[in-house]
């Protein structure tokens, strides 16, 4: 049985127009005008337990309010879900008690109190046996090597060991389901990587399922074997990561090395150019001429060096959301 | 239940252990309302200079009056205000997302989610107060009274945080940028005062209306009269059930919010 | 109710008019709501002018005399409700927090960053905002005062008034100059915050906002209106009332002003030392 089922969740909301200038908002007094936004369309999707899954799209795409609705915080206006077996707006005690949500921006611990302070305060809200919370304490504090900073104000952490400290907070009731709203946002390269690393053995070693929506294509790479990729509300991708690349990627990279200081005229003709380096060059060809194209210059010129690479990835994601943004302008016009 | 105790034991320890960082900052507010109450006394001392009573209450019986409202809006500070004050910005940050997940009663989270402590000296201030006043005028033991008083000061309370959480949930609805405070200010000025003072044609249909269909009057005026005026039992029982059924429909009206605030947030 | 038996198929879907119903119940409480949103801010801040006028009424009532510190019932009640206007003009709130905390956040730099002086820029912005508040609230204001009129001799001689405006606008400034040089100490101290809520709490007493400053006998009274506070709530409200005039009028404006520079150069002072020193640290 999958561990979450969503099935066309659909969310639009109202947000009122705010009118410019004096007279505006006094017009705004007597007659106010709302917009209606879609936030999330007709999205489905099913997840296994234990899998690590990965939530990609431009801000504003939609993956939180997805995120919200999965964890039961928004009601969807239209469509159905199940999350550990309970539909999450619901709300049911027993739901609470089998997932965290866990949002990089926001902040859940006490701010002026140590961290352990706040930890006890969650083992009185989860009614957590005292041996059991303890254990918990100590195995989640040493996985994640914060030790002594428990003792420590919150406010005095640094941005990484605060962070650790909220997914600690998150974990101390053994969550079934972990839904993590941009975990790593604003941290440096290293906390990016512990917290990558604490993660992702937490999922082996508990088998926990985790869901997560991240800007930092490093985290997705480093975590998730599937990505669900949504823009404007609609998931236009579920699948490998590396799929990616096949689905969207039409051209591949052919990077040449050329002999003396610059690299010969005239391989414009073959495909874009996209980097001149010195003698180096990199074409952007399309993906069914790539032979043709290697034995026309191979012929020509004489070359030092050569590859052929897939497009790097973010730029391949950049270029589904932009198919995306494309394909929803067609359908509503485009955005005023 | 016991549950929900033992978290509130937590919440006091570190509402205290974070109060006690700052301890200017207590300092500061202690004093603040011990100027308050100082110049209340001032005000009505002032004021019984001129006169030998006021609605029906004398001197000594206003005293207790308002020592009854001190350590009343004490309570309220205390345990409540902070918290319904900060559930606006809670809505504004969707930071009232984290509470909602929790396995716990929201309206209880949203409520009584930190202690205040600077103000928790305002209880014994007005007990003080009220202590002083039954010497003042003399006040003669009586067992039946401090116990209905007891009764109908727990209903004064129920009441006061049914109105406070009723303010609190309209929030979800309020475009402008209200602070609770001040909404709760204006409207216990309605507590402030004996309910005898709403006397004339215009007046008195205003405390009938404020008694018993929307009873704001009733919180400080029937726990000081059952201890000090005349103890009229018709009015205790009505208090009792004007508490339940205020509890009751404030409880649903918070959660009508909060279903609100679910359907209309993105 | 489960005893009932279930209504046939056909009664099941609801009718047309059941919908149109609901969207005319919708739309209604949504006008409704943002309607009451307004009119509740603007009804509670009555609420207390309500209560004091009930209150004040049955102290009179109960009164040995039919005078208190030489007013009488309805000109008390209408010194009460003058008040709130002379408050209009002359309450700051949370000017002085703000440069507080201004200076300790750092973020004061803007000031000296842009071609802008703090307390000029203050002082138009909060002008500003005055200006716009009375507008708004210029209407409710007319229609309590309508209501209240009986308390009221009419409207007083053009003279009177001139210098009740005076008065007002200089309580405007001795407001403003008043908590800006308590922020502004927010350089020399940094909790001065907790100071200000005592201030504020004192004020109210001070200024004659709980009752007119007679009624506290002497040597109180003579005391209290020696200091600037009373230009704060007292003095407009008695202006109004043609309690001070002739000679006593034209002393009290003269002090009036003089309170004003004496604070608007207190505050340049205090700014200019004040950034000499936040330059030193080094911000």
């Amino acid at each position: 049985m999958p561990l979450i089922e969503a099935v066309n969740l659909t969310k639009t909301y109202r947000v009122a127009q705010k009118k410019e200038g004096v007279l505006g908002a006094l017009r705004g007094l007597v007659r106010r005008e709302y917009k209606e936004v879609r936030a999330v369309e007709d999205v489905s999707f099913t997840i296994e337990p234990g899998e690590m899954v990965a939530f990609l799209g431009p801000n504003g795409a939609g993956k939180t309010t997805t995120l919200k609705m999965l964890s039961g915080l928004i009601y969807p206006t239209r469509g159905t879900a199940r999350a550990l077996g309970h539909v999450p707006w619901d709300r049911e005690d027993v739901f609470r008690r089998r997932f965290a949500l866990v949002m990089g921006q926001k902040n859940q611990l006490w701010w002026d109190l140590p961290a352990a302070d706040s930890f006890q305060l969650h083992k009185e809200i989860y009614s957590l046996p005292e041996d059991e919370f303890r254990r918990t304490v100590g195995e989640l504090t040493e996985m994640f090597d914060v030790g002594k900073l428990t003792s420590q104000p919150v406010r005095e952490l640094s941005l990484g060991e605060r962070m650790k400290m909220e997914l600690i907070a998150a974990l101390l009731h053994r969550p079934q389901l972990l839904l993590l709203d941009e975990p790593t946002i604003g941290l440096d390269v290293v906390a990016q990587v512990t917290i990558q690393k604490c993660l992702k053995e937490y999922n082996a070693d508990r088998g926990v399922t985790m869901l997560l929506t991240s800007h930092y294509m490093r985290d997705v790479e480093a975590l998730c074997r599937r990505v669900l990729v949504i823009t404007h509300g609609h998931l236009v991708y579920d699948g490998a990561l590396a799929g990616i690349t096949e689905q969207f990627g039409s051209t591949k990279v052919v990077k040449l090395q050329f002999p003396g200081e610059a690299p010969p005229d005239g391989l414009e003709e073959f495909g874009e150019v996209t980097e001149r380096a010195g003698p180096s060059v990199s074409l952007n060809v399309e993906r069914s001429r790539v032979a043709e194209v290697l034995e026309a210059i191979l012929r020509r010129y004489t070359v030092l060096d050569m590859s052929v690479q897939d497009p790097p990835l973010d730029r391949m994601i950049a270029r589904v959301f932009e198919q995306g943004r494309a394909a929803h302008e067609l359908a509503t016009g485009p955005a005023a | 239940m016991t549950r929900y105790l033992r978290m509130m034991g937590a919440l006091a320890r570190y509402g205290l252990a974070r109060e006690l960082a700052f301890p200017n900052n207590v300092l500061a507010k202690v004093t603040v309302e011990v100027l308050w109450l100082g110049l209340l006394m001032a005000f009505y001392r002032t004021i019984f200079g001129h006169t030998r009573v006021i609605a029906e209450w004398t001197e000594s019986e206003y005293l207790f009056f308002v020592g009854c409202y001190f350590a009343l809006a004490g309570l309220i500070e205390t345990f409540f205000l902070s918290n319904c004050n900060e559930f606006a910005d809670l809505i504004r940050s969707g930071d009232l997302d984290f509470l909602l997940l929790k396995p716990i009663d929201e309206q209880f989270l949203v409520t009584c989610r930190s202690i205040d402590w600077s103000t928790a000296p305002n209880v014994l201030f007005g007990a003080g107060v009220m202590a002083f006043a039954l010497v003042e005028g003399s006040w003669a033991f009586d067992a039946g009274r401090v116990g209905l008083f007891a009764l109908t000061f727990v209903c004064g309370l129920g009441m006061a945080y049914s109105f406070l959480v009723i303010l609190t949930a309209t929030s979800v609805w309020l475009i402008r940028n209200q602070s609770l405070f001040e909404m709760w200010w204006l409207v216990s000025s309605l507590m402030r005062y004996p309910r005898e003072i709403f006397n004339g044609p215009l007046a008195s249909p205003l405390g009938w209306f404020l008694t018993f269909v929307i009873p704001v009057m009733l919180v400080i005026s029937v726990p000081a009269s059952v201890m000090v005026k005349a103890l009229d039992p018709a009015v205790v029982a009505f208090t009792a059930g004007a508490t339940v059924v205020l509890l009751v429909a404030s409880r649903k009206f918070f959660r009508l919010s909060l279903r609100r605030y679910r359907s209309a947030s993105s | 109710m489960n005893s009932l038996p279930a209504p046939p198929p056909e009664a099941r879907r609801p009718s047309p008019l059941r919908k149109y119903l609901k969207i005319f119940r919708v739309s209604l409480t949504e006008r409704l709501v943002y309607r009451a949103d307004f009119f509740l801010a603007t009804v509670l801040r009555f609420l207390p002018m309500v209560t004091t006028i009930l209150l004040w009424s049955a102290i009179y009532d109960g009164a040995d005399s039919p005078e208190i510190g030489g007013f009488e019932r309805r000109q008390m009640i209408a010194y009460l409700l003058l008040v709130h206007i002379s408050r209009m003009f002359s309450s700051m709130p949370g000017l002085a927090f703000s440069i507080a905390r201004d200076i300790r956040d750092g973020s004061l730099k803007k000031y000296l960053l842009q071609p802008l002086d703090m307390i000029a820029y203050l002082v138009s912005y909060r002008a500003a905002h005055k200006a716009a508040y009375i507008a708004t609230t210029a209407l409710p204001y007319a229609l309590l005062f309508f209501l209240c009129r009986e308390y009221f001799d009419g409207f007083p001689d053009a003279l009177t008034l001139a210098a009740y405006v005076a008065s007002l606008l200089l309580g405007f400034l001795v407001g403003f100059f008043f908590e800006a040089a308590l922020g502004l100490a927010g350089f020399w101290f940094l909790e001065v915050t907790s100071l200000l809520y005592i201030v504020n709490t004192v004020n109210f007493f001070v200024s004659g906002q709980m009752l007119p400053l007679d009624v506290l006998g002497e040597p109180w009274a003579g005391l209290l209106k020696a200091l600037p506070f009373k230009y704060m709530a007292y003095f407009p409200a008695v202006v109004f009332l043609g309690k001070v005039r002739g000679w006593d009028l034209v002393l009290g404006l003269l002090a009036e002003a003089a309170w004003a520079a004496l604070f608007i150069v207190a505050s340049r002072l205090l700014y200019r030392s004040g950034l000499r020193r936040y330059s030193a640290y080094g911000g």
